[in-house]
């Protein structure tokens, strides 16, 4: 008796070395070969969505790659008169896109293509009284909120302009007794929202705030035989939520309490040798999104053919250098 | 095909779902028919006993042609009337319910009155059929259901101003009953989500918002919950998401229950929006929905029967994942919930040591002594003269299956016998029973981590 384990077998032939050539190609061509219908489906999230594949083509060095002013044209395109930016043009503007967007013109060292004061006032307005941010003007809270907005600010180095004391309240209202973190006070710990929070807590320099053996313990216990991580107990691996546990342990100075070797064993197995792109497990399909975080958890793991990404804003460290930020970690 | 005889087909296509819906109210759920090529001359509209099904092969050109002309709208190039943006964003977002700006859309159309918010979540019920995690359609309908609060709390206000005649009364009445009807509807939203997806964190986190915001502080909500629940964490053993809707459920009954054991004058209100547990609710009858309102006199004995409901409430979780852990070897979650309901548990029995002075947390201490001394075993002890001072005269077992009636308050008196509350030896026990045992490596394993976790996390800690 006895029950089979949630987790995925590694095959002998899957992919062990990484294919970095074929990555670069796969998002360069992404998107100029897309239908009208999986264009539809999708562009509600456009602007992250090319925050994924121009930050994992600087990871492997390739941006010149893209269409540097094509897209900052797009991006103008996409700033509401209340500051905000939407995800594409035609839709309505949210905190999570413009998080994308000033992500994207930081990696082109060009945030003022956009007016600047005003997506610091759109997002101030988004404040709320217990210092918990809603998404947009329809009012959604969720800890991942918080997250988008003091990115944001410390990508635009006004961090100043909103109640920084109360929004780390309300983020800490969100802890659970395992250490974690959920989208809103009462809610399930989940690897995305503790990335969020850990990341939160590092911008806003509140990170002696976690308890960081105790979540550090529930972030191992996420690794499985197959090496990948889950983000939630008896989930399957993902090389998205790798990239989530992963990023948390390194903020919270815990990344050595799992076993690196058989992480990157599990990342490099979820690659497509004839596509490129990385795909959540072995044999899927391949996106941009498991792309970017393939090579960014590799790149945590220490891989020298990629550059290295900084766990809290999952961007190139060269590029958080030349605007002066280094976000906590705790060692 | 020619860009106007897609035109005049996709228009076809729009108006068969908006009639579809209207002509048959019951439609429970949607779904694509796998279909590559179109037979001539019918619609790729297909109902079949409350099912609306599309073909596949019309997905492809109609999602695209709805969706650019709702951009197009959005973005003042092209007029639609209020009755064409409802139709429109209808079909967007039963084949593509992330799409928030049409979500977006249709809140302007409730907020001018032209769309119903009830017709809403069920077109939110709906797209949640076929995509039951869409973050999108959870976050909607959590702007929907505070319109509604809103608007019955705003009813609430003007009621309070007004003198109170008859139609009044019924009003309110009706209002109360239409929120528990909405609270009801709502949970029964989030099981189905829960069934078709498991640990489906949207749909659990969404109800642990409804009952923030709908039923706060009403007892009774959250025992029917816990009772409702019971059966649906034994028939999904994996499901982390659902066991954790019980700790949160668990943790609320501990800290109410506390709060009427700190002061027992003050019986747990509601606010005013909320569901209030004196409206006849149309949940199945529990005998313990009001737990105090008692006259003064009956205080000391309504703060004892919470403090031996929570330690009731403590005995049974525990009994029931034990039950699990043995019947189902080797899940993670239920090992989960164990560390859980065992920390809330240590956490309560902190608190109660901190805030008492003799009272209840000698009760307590006595009722430990006895598992220490009888080991994990022992399913009742005596109240003895920990309580109230008084001398049992007559012993009385609570009920272990179920919980206290208030109405039995007054035998208190005569003495209880209290149901078993964890322990750290019980805890240490037990693993040491699964290890004994001969059990899946998995299980060690998590008996293994539980014992590592007890060791670092409760022991250790003061």
């Amino acid at each position: 008796m006895g029950t089979q384990v949630k987790d995925v077998i590694i095959k002998p032939e899957a992919p062990n070395a990484l294919l970095l050539d074929k990555h670069a190609d796969y998002i360069s061509a992404y998107g100029s070969k897309k239908d009208d219908y999986e264009y539809t489906l999708s562009e509600y999230l456009r602007m992250s969505g090319i925050y994924w594949g121009l930050t994992v083509m600087d990871l492997m060095a390739q941006l010149p790659r893209m269409n540097r002013q094509e897209i900052i044209d797009f991006i103008k395109a996409c700033q509401h008169e209340c500051g905000g930016v939407s995800a594409s043009i035609g839709h309505d503007p949210h905190l999570l896109y413009t998080l994308s967007a000033v992500q994207i013109l930081c990696l082109y060292d060009s945030v003022d293509a956009i007016d600047v004061d005003k997506v610091v006032e759109y997002i101030k307005g988004l404040q709320q009284e217990d210092g918990s941010f809603a998404g947009d003007k329809w009012g959604e809270i969720d800890t991942r909120f918080s997250f988008c907005a003091v990115a944001t600010l410390a990508l635009l180095g006004k961090m100043d302009t909103i109640n920084v004391d109360k929004a780390v309240e309300f983020v800490l209202s969100c802890m659970n007794f395992d250490g974690g973190f959920g989208c809103r006070p009462g809610s399930e710990s989940h690897a995305g929202q503790i990335y969020c929070c850990t990341g939160f807590l590092s911008l806003t320099g509140q990170l002696h705030q976690v308890n960081a053996d105790l979540l550090g313990w529930w972030l191992c216990e996420r690794q499985l035989p197959s090496g990948g991580l889950n983000g939630r107990p008896e989930k399957l691996p993902d090389v998205c939520y790798s990239w989530w546990v992963l990023a948390s342990l390194k903020i919270i100075g815990r990344i050595h309490w799992i076993d690196k070797a058989k992480l990157r064993t599990f990342i490099l197995a979820c690659q497509d040798e004839e596509t490129g792109g990385f795909a959540d497990r072995p044999g899927d399909m391949v996106d941009p999104f498991h792309t970017l975080f393939g090579i960014a958890g590799l790149s945590l793991l220490g891989d020298e053919q990629i550059k290295p990404v900084n766990p809290v804003l999952c961007m190139p460290e060269d590029v958080l250098q030349r605007i002066n930020l280094q976000p906590d970690l705790l060692s | 095909m020619a860009e106007c005889e897609e035109e005049v087909l996709v228009q076809r296509v729009v108006k068969d779902i908006t009639n579809a819906l209207k002509r048959n109210p019951s439609i429970d759920e949607i779904g694509v028919i796998p279909c590559p090529e179109a037979r001539y001359n019918r619609s790729p509209i297909v109902l079949v006993e409350n099912k609306l099904g599309v073909e596949s092969w019309c997905v492809k050109f109609l999602l695209p042609y709805v969706h650019n002309k709702l951009l197009l709208y959005r973005q003042r190039k092209h007029w639609l009337d209020r009755e064409a943006l409802v139709d429109i964003t209808c079909t967007v977002l039963l084949l593509n319910p992330d799409f928030t700006t049409a979500w977006n859309v249709r809140k302007e159309l409730v907020q001018s009155g032209v769309l119903n918010p009830e017709k809403d979540l069920y077109l939110g019920q709906l797209a949640l059929t076929k995509f039951p995690k869409s973050p999108e359609t959870w976050i909607h309908r959590r702007w929907v259901l505070q319109q509604v609060l809103g608007q019955s709390s705003a009813g609430d206000r003007r009621r309070r101003q007004q003198q109170r005649d008859e139609a009044d009364a019924e009003r309110s009445q009706q209002l109360s009953e239409h929120l528990a009807r909405t609270l009801h509807q709502e949970m029964k939203v989030c099981s189905d989500a829960a069934c078709r997806y498991p640990s489906n964190y949207n749909a659990w986190s969404h109800r642990i918002w409804v009952l923030q915001h709908m039923a706060r502080g009403n007892i009774k909500v959250f025992y029917d919950e816990l009772s409702s629940m019971r059966l649906w964490v034994s028939m999904h053993v994996s499901d982390h998401s659902g066991f954790h809707y019980r700790q949160f459920l668990l943790k609320e009954l501990v800290s109410e229950l506390s709060q009427s054991t700190a002061s027992s004058t003050s019986s747990p209100q509601h606010r005013s929006s909320s569901v209030s547990s004196s409206s006849p609710v149309p949940f199945h009858n529990h005998a313990n929905g009001e737990l105090s309102g008692g006259e003064g006199g009956e205080d000391e004995e309504e703060r004892q029967l919470s403090f031996i409901t929570v330690l009731q409430l403590f005995h049974q979780e525990m009994e029931l994942i034990s039950d699990l852990i043995q019947s189902f070897p080797g899940h993670e979650t239920l090992w989960s919930h164990r560390r859980h309901v065992f920390f809330l548990w240590h956490q309560w029995r902190t608190d109660q040591q901190l805030s008492n002075d003799g009272g209840d947390s000698t009760l307590l201490s006595d009722r430990e002594a006895g598992l220490h001394k009888g080991g994990a075993q022992g399913c009742a002890a005596q109240v003895g003269e920990g309580v109230n001072g008084q001398c049992p005269s007559e012993a009385m077992e609570v009920e272990g299956a179920s919980l206290p009636d208030p109405r039995d308050s007054k035998r208190l008196k005569r003495g209880v016998h209290l149901p078993a509350p964890p322990s750290l030896p019980s805890e240490y026990t037990f693993i040491s029973s699964v290890l004994d045992s001969c059990c899946p490596s998995e299980q060690r394993r998590f008996a293994l981590s539980y014992r590592k976790w007890l060791d670092t996390v409760i022991v250790q800690q003061p």
